[in-house]
């Protein structure tokens, strides 16, 4: 499971962001607070991602397999990083 | 190198062996993997055989729901035509969404992995055989049943995705909606015994060698779809069981007047219904990289970055649903989220697009009938795509909702995503499985018919949707200038239908099904499916250094043929495959696998006969139907999980592996797993729908019951995961001729049952009734849910029970007791959340 979430952190990062921020709105519909919840969550994934991206930018010094497992996984955590940002906007425009 | 498992990587050098093999080594594994004669044919498990019925049967629907949509154009090709009653024309139009969506695509997808995987993967079949032909025949059984309700006037009319109310008793009264509900439900338990199916194939019957990184891009494409389905078809499983029991029993879920909420439904219905295009899409995509590479002769553009582009398709998907609700009110905040995800699921399959334009423009393309398809399916799908983008906005698409821009924007994304690649997969693979490969010069026909056909029939539908005509109406009045478009999209319906009919033509003279004197690599694709295969798939089982290994080692066929890779015989005298790890696909151990059996038929018999009889009301009928398929179920499983005397066994060039494991590393242990994701799944959507009523229509609730109640239930149910861990755990010490596991297991059953029974009466004597409003009615979905489990746990117990009483549990661990400890474990832990989230939330007030 290790190496699962180690491949799919920046997905997983933005499934918890996509989810958490849904929750957030419908707990809280039309309410300030629901766009506040939504930013924050937003700054704590994006900080995730970071996190994700300055780990994975370092080659493992492991064979190929380990090194495609490291560019797969930080390639996704780059997605990742601007999935959560474009996914956070409407808090900041609606 | 480095290990996944402790296997030392350097001795794949002892590949390919040296030397003569034994002689009479290939009749033995011809003889163990022999083809079924005459009726023997209706037992067969073999993947090549299950496959084969499966893609054709899947073919069958295709054509069948054809039909019906030739017959709707011609009711709509001139205002106020007669040729369908309006009642009818309901019917027609839900059934050929509904056949398309749950008969045709996904089983079609899910008929070519079971065709092609064990031979790309170079497994000797799927780890599951009779899973697959059980998945085969409820599908096909069940789904024939289900369409023949079109016959005597009883076929759903409530649209492919049945909202309530229009599909609640109130407006729909007949038994139509219950042949949906229950069939549908049914054929998606059958989809999800073939995802399990895929999953563990890609995950652990791949060639020693295979790491995840040159793993066939359409082996990625598999696992993703098959994660999705168990994510994903949950969802509707649950809701068709939750408007079935409100339909049968008055349990008011859907019913805004009692504490439901109709929209509960469409939360639940496109959580499934939206991953559920791309569950069609992404094993389309992957069947096009690996004909795209194919044509070009070149390798993949941007293969990681494909493999990417699935894994975010399956993440992102699951975050779209409600794109299909912007018209229903939901809060400004939330529609943003999903409108924003809709634009941003477009993202992967640009990149998909991309890569598949890069590879033809760095190969050497031959205009075959594969690319015809190719080109004409990319085309097609990007325009589908577009108008989906414009669809993710949300003032478009609160103009454009429910009109035809809609039909033709989904059927753009379906045939040009599914539909065309899956032509261009007939036509690439069919000298695979037929001693004969199609025609090439009636190929380009079809291909330009249905291309055409395709264009003319939809890209009309586009405007007659901006000029107000609204989906699903039946006929329209003159005068509103509809008539020309709708006349131009009739007659390109025809002419997508003569290409289909053409292709039917080919495939009658041409295709000629055979296991061992197939056409063979016409295309000169370079992956393990184009080795010389058997019933048994290739005669040994080779090590893989890269993604084409075909073109990469132009002797591999030979050696191959003359085993000197893996398992170059039957090393136990039985039907057997490699089990690799899931990262590396290091070899782990020998996996036997049953062979033909008449009970997965049997048993998709009795069940199909349970669910359809179900409908129309025949209980006791029903019942014994139930019965027999759970007998004919154990019956299929009482042959496997056996020890076979040798322990280890040599795999080829001295390499020793052992012929039975237990613990994480297991096939069956990962089935298990996955099963229990899917049943997870299940009860996770049903607390939402427990959320969602609660936050829509609180003044329906009432007080739960005392929480002290709380002891004798969770008591009940954790004794019953620690007496089944018990049990585990003396099978390792007792020898099984003292009784005590199997003992101990029916004593977990009990005790699990106490809690359910304490559980279930606690809410009766406190007064709340499934009836009464939508806070009973998914109190009580809880416990239906988790009745049918402990239902199972009993069944499990008297099963394991016997088996000890046959000295078939074996000491000091055994694969049949450890899933049933795991599902015991996973039972209580359902039953204790559930019990806690109906007495905590919201709690006493």
């Amino acid at each position: 499971m290790r190496a699962w979430a180690y491949m799919l952190g920046g997905l997983i990062v933005w499934t918890v962001h996509f989810f958490a921020i849904y929750i957030a709105a419908s707990v809280f519909p039309g309410l300030p607070l629901g766009h506040v919840l939504t930013l924050l969550i937003t700054l704590a994934c994006l900080a995730a991602d970071a996190w994700l991206i300055v780990r994975l930018r370092v080659p493992s010094g492991g064979d190929d397999f380990r090194e495609w497992m490291r560019k797969l996984a930080l390639v996704g955590a780059g997605i990742s990083a601007i999935s959560v940002l474009w996914q956070g906007l409407p808090a900041l425009i609606v | 190198m480095s290990s996944e498992t402790g296997f030392d990587p350097a001795l794949y050098d002892r590949f390919p062996t040296k030397g003569e093999r034994p002689a009479g080594e290939l009749k033995q594994l011809e003889d163990i993997w022999c083809k079924p004669k005459g009726w023997e044919l209706l037992t067969a498990v073999n993947n090549n055989y299950i496959g084969f019925f499966y893609v054709a049967t899947a073919f069958a629907f295709f054509l069948l729901a054809g039909v019906l949509a030739l017959v709707m154009r011609v009711q709509l090709a001139l205002p106020l035509m007669g040729v369908l009653p309006q009642e009818t024309y309901n019917q027609f139009f839900t059934m050929h969404g509904t056949v398309m969506m749950f008969l045709f695509a996904v089983p079609a997808m899910e008929a070519m992995a079971v065709l092609l995987l064990p031979q790309m993967l170079a497994a000797r079949d799927l780890p599951f055989p009779r899973l697959s032909a059980y998945a085969f025949w409820a599908y096909a059984v069940g789904g024939l049943c289900f369409f023949a309700s079109l016959f005597v006037g009883l076929a759903p009319d409530g649209g492919w995705f049945m909202y309530p109310p229009y599909t609640s008793t109130t407006y729909s009264p007949g038994i139509n909606a219950d042949f949906w509900l229950l069939g549908i439900g049914f054929i998606e338990i059958s989809a999800i015994a073939g995802a399990i199916e895929i999953i563990v194939g890609a995950l652990r019957t791949r060639a020693p060698g295979m790491t995840l990184a040159k793993m066939p891009i359409y082996a990625w494409a598999m696992l993703v779809f098959g994660v999705m389905i168990i994510i994903g078809f949950p969802s509707v499983i649950l809701c068709t069981l939750l408007l079935e029991l409100e339909r049968a029993f008055n349990w008011p879920f859907f019913d805004a007047t009692r504490g439901g909420d109709p929209l509960l439904w469409q939360h639940l219905f496109w959580f499934f219904g939206h991953p559920e295009v791309y569950i069609i899409f992404l094993p389309a995509s992957g069947l096009v990289s690996m004909v795209i590479a194919a044509v070009n002769r070149t390798p993949l553009v941007g293969h990681n970055l494909i493999v990417l582009a699935f894994l975010a398709t399956g993440f992102i998907s699951f975050g779209v649903w409600s794109h299909h609700m912007f018209t229903t009110g939901m809060p400004t905040l939330s529609v943003s989220f999903f409108s924003a995800a809709s634009m941003a699921v477009s993202v992967p399959a640009g990149i998909q697009v991309f890569s598949w334009i890069a590879t033809f423009a760095m190969g050497r393309a031959r205009y075959n009938t594969p690319t015809l398809f190719l080109l004409g399916g990319l085309i097609t799908f990007v325009i589908g795509g577009l108008t989906g983008v414009m669809v993710a906005m949300v003032p478009f698409d609160w103009q454009a909702h429910d009109s035809y821009f809609i039909v033709a924007h989904l059927h753009y994304v379906l045939i040009g995503g599914m539909v065309f690649p899956f032509f261009a997969a007939l036509y690439y693979w069919t000298p695979m499985t037929s001693s004969r490969a199609l025609s090439e010069r009636l190929g380009k026909w079809i291909f330009w018919l249905m291309f055409a056909g395709m264009q003319v029939t939809f890209l009309p539908m586009h405007l007659t949707g901006f000029m107000g005509m609204p989906r699903r109406v039946y006929t329209y009045l003159p005068g509103r200038d509809w008539d020309l478009l709708n006349m131009i999209s009739t007659v390109g319906a025809f002419l997508f239908g003569a290409g289909v009919l053409l292709f039917l033509i080919d495939c009658a003279r041409n295709m000629r099904f055979t296991t061992d004197n197939d056409a063979g690599n016409v295309y000169r694709g370079g992956t393990l499916e184009w080795l010389p295969t058997g019933l048994y798939s290739t005669r040994s089982i080779p090590v893989v250094k890269s993604r084409y290994p075909l073109w990469d080692d132009p002797d591999l066929p030979k050696d191959v043929e003359e085993g000197r890779y893996f398992l170059p015989n039957s090393a136990t005298g039985l039907r057997e495959t490699i089990v690799t790890s899931p990262l590396r696909a290091e070899p782990q151990y020998v996996q036997i696998m049953p062979g033909p059996s008449p009970w997965p038929l049997l048993a998709a018999i009795f069940t199909a006969g349970f669910f359809m009889i179900l409908t129309i009301q025949a209980y006791y009928t029903a019942f014994a139907n139930g019965v027999l398929a759970i007998a004919c179920i154990l019956r299929w499983m009482w042959d496997t999980d056996r020890l076979v005397p040798d322990k280890k066994v040599d795999v080829g060039a001295g390499i020793m592996l052992p012929t039975y494991r237990t613990g994480p590393g297991t096939h069956g242990w990962w089935a298990m797993i996955i099963l229990l994701i899917v049943v997870g799944m299940i009860f996770t959507m049903s607390v939402f729908g427990y959320f969602y009523l609660y936050g829509i229509h609180p003044q329906f609730w009432i007080k739960p019951p005392d929480v002290t109640w709380l002891v004798p239930i969770l008591l009940g149910h954790g004794g019953g995961a620690g007496l089944a861990i018990l049990a585990r755990y003396m099978l390792a010490r007792e020898n099984t001729e003292l009784w005590t596991p199997g003992v101990l297991i029916c004593c977990a059953a009990a005790s699990l049952l106490f809690g359910f029974g304490v559980d279930c009466w606690n809410w009766t004597a406190h007064g709340l009734w499934p009836t009464a409003s939508g806070q009973g009615a998914i109190v009580y979905a809880f416990q239906s849910l988790q009745g049918i489990l402990v239902f199972i746990c009993v069944l499990m117990a008297g099963y394991l029970s016997a088996r000890n009483s046959r000295a078939l549990i074996v000491c000091p661990r055994n694969n049949t007791m450890d899933l049933v400890v795991m599902f015991m474990c996973y039972t209580a832990v359902e039953g204790i959340a559930a019990a806690l989230i109906a007495r905590l939330f919201p709690g006493p007030f």
